[in-house]
């Protein structure tokens, strides 16, 4: 899948997203968002809204840590994507968080801002359980049950 | 004896890098932070060719001052990190070995001994600075911006200077002052609560700029009962700055002296203030006692500390904390002999006070030249890594929160930079 694809995948309406990070001890948490929007170049744009949050700690580790977050992708169609990628920086302040701020109120309503974060794309893998079960038969045959290939 | 330190160029390009693999729980663009504050920036010429009055927030009227002998007003003011970090930074003399700002492309990104570090971003300056109020006087000396904060200077003298021998030792705000005067002639003594409260109209105006409010002045030690005229003064300003909001409450801080109970009971309920910060300055009676002569003489160490210790009874826990200047327990001679020492002292009086519902937060001290204790060397990197830490763990134990006062409302502590992720 190119990039302008996947961007475009992001920004359609009725793609479920999902933004996934990790707990201080490495649980992972998900967050089914709205509010994931394709950024500049390879990165992904994730608005939150609430200082607070866990996700907003979450990230704020990531960036501080340099831990890995990924973004899962639902089509309508029913692909499915998994993104992964590095919050590479926080937009809070200045001219760029203004206008993200006065836009993401006029699209939600009387809402807070309290971060853009800019995650860094490294990689998009594409979740196909159906190819993935023919590959699977292919190159590790051992991987199976007996009665899935015994004689009726 | 000789205690005055020669000041020595700052030469351990090795210690962030230690740091960083010292601590590696410690966030680096933290470590960075500090150690940019403890050495300072310089400018090159590159990277001032980005600089743009018209976007950019330059050096403006202060209240605290810079360690350039001279203040050059066109530098830029600070500096933001690429996680949201502010490092609030002034320039220092080359021959201190500050770190270096300079211009790769179209981006900034600071430098040290030729090895580039990070990205920053200059703060950019709020549309209120090119107004001015219906009195004449300029929006940008009324008010002064962080990248989300509004600063309000209540008033740039000290009463504790009056006397010699008051001012506290670390402190330079009269003789910064008397250095802006000569190039900021317009600025009011104190700002008229009618301009307070049209300058706050008009940063209002633009949509997701400013989180909050910063008031803060000299201590007055005049009135009836001692600061009552300082306290009046401070709900003046609020009143006006209130006028702006459809709630009686606003996001906003005040640092100032230790006031009484009757004096705190009227800031709460006169205004629409919701937080209040009064600094100890260093967590030690006797060091107090000599660091900080004003305030041991007319209050004293015990007296101040109560008196925070009242305040959470009327803002509430984790709205009421304390300031000190990091680092500034070693100064020579009296200070503590050893950075062990003092990093427990210091922690555990912060204890104390965080049993009690107080927070304590710390900068990193800068010897300014403006100050008594302008010869004194700052303490380590890693001092303030261990004080950070040890400031941040004592928040987490007693279950306090900074909200007020932290990265993004203020980000002149590199404690509470931490608390992003309480
Ligand atoms: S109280 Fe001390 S630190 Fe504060 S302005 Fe006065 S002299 Fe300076």
């Amino acid at each position: 899948m190119s990039l302008a694809e996947f961007h475009a995948l992001i920004a359609a309406p009725a793609t479920l997203k999902i933004l996934v990070t990790t707990d201080e001890d490495g649980t992972p948490r998900p967050a089914v968002s709205d509010f994931i929007a394709p950024g500049d170049g390879g990165t992904l744009l994730y608005f939150e809204p609430l200082e607070s949050s866990k996700t907003q700690r979450n990230l704020t580790r990531a960036i501080w840590f340099d831990r890995p977050v990924s973004v899962v992708v639902v089509a309508a169609d029913g692909r499915r994507f998994t993104a992964r990628g590095r919050p590479q920086r926080a937009v809070i302040a200045g001219p760029r968080f203004q206008a993200h701020y006065a836009a993401f109120r006029a699209d939600r309503g009387d809402v807070d801002l309290a971060a853009v974060w800019v995650i860094d794309v490294t990689g998009v893998e594409g979740l196909d359980l159906g190819a993935d079960i023919a590959t699977e038969e292919r190159e590790r045959p051992f991987f199976r049950h007996l009665d899935r290939i015994a004689r009726a | 004896m000789n205690y005055v330190l020669t000041r020595t160029h700052f030469d351990d390009t090795a210690t962030l890098r230690e740091a960083w693999a010292k601590y590696p729980d410690f966030p680096r663009l933290i470590a960075l932070k500090i150690d940019v504050q403890r050495r300072g920036v310089h400018y090159t010429d590159g990277a001032l060719t980005l600089v743009d009055p018209a976007l950019h927030q330059l050096r403006s009227a202060n209240i605290f001052g810079t360690r350039d002998e001279k203040v050059r007003y066109l530098l830029p003011d600070s500096l933001l990190l690429r996680d949201g970090t502010s490092i609030v930074v002034d320039p220092a003399p080359l021959e201190w070995g500050p770190y270096v700002v300079d211009r790769v492309d179209d981006r900034l990104f600071l430098f040290d001994q030729g090895e580039r570090l990070e990205e920053v971003e200059l703060w950019h300056k709020p549309a209120f600075y090119d107004r001015s109020t219906s009195s004449g006087v300029p929006m940008n000396l009324i008010a002064q911006a962080r990248p989300q904060r509004i600063n309000i200077f209540q008033s740039s003298f000290c009463y504790f200077w009056a006397k010699d021998d008051g001012g506290c030792q670390f402190c330079d705000i009269v003789n910064f002052t008397k250095q802006q005067r000569e190039v900021l002639s317009d600025r009011p003594e104190r700002p008229r609560a009618r301009d307070i409260a049209e300058t706050v109209k008009e940063a209002l105006k633009e949509k997701g700029r400013f989180t909050t409010f910063c008031l803060t002045g000299g201590s007055v030690l005049k009135g009836e009962e001692l600061f009552d005229l300082e306290v009046s003064h401070y709900i003046e300003t609020l009143q006006a700055i209130g006028e702006n909001f459809t709630t009686k409450k606003f996001p906003s801080q005040l640092v100032a002296s230790a006031f009484n109970e009757k004096q705190l009971r009227r800031l709460w309920e006169e205004t629409g203030l919701t937080s209040y910060t009064s600094d100890l300055e260093v967590l030690n009676e006797r060091l107090f006692e000599w660091i900080c002569p004003g305030k041991a003489k007319h209050v004293g160490y015990r007296e101040w500390r109560d008196r925070l210790i009242r305040a959470v009874d009327i803002f509430g826990r984790g709205n009421v904390n304390t300031g000190i200047v990091g680092g500034v327990e070693l100064a020579r001679p009296l200070g503590f002999q050893g950075e062990g020492e003092a990093l427990e002292a210091t922690l555990s009086e912060a204890e104390y006070l965080a049993e009690r519902g107080v927070t304590t937060i710390h900068t990193v001290w800068v010897p300014r030249p403006g100050s008594q204790f302008r010869d004194q060397v700052a303490p380590s990197l890693d001092y303030y890594i261990r004080l950070a830490s040890g400031l941040h763990r004592l928040r987490v134990k007693y279950g306090l929160s900074i909200d007020f006062d932290d990265y993004r409302r203020c980000g002149n502590h590199p404690d509470t930079d931490l608390a992003r992720l309480l």
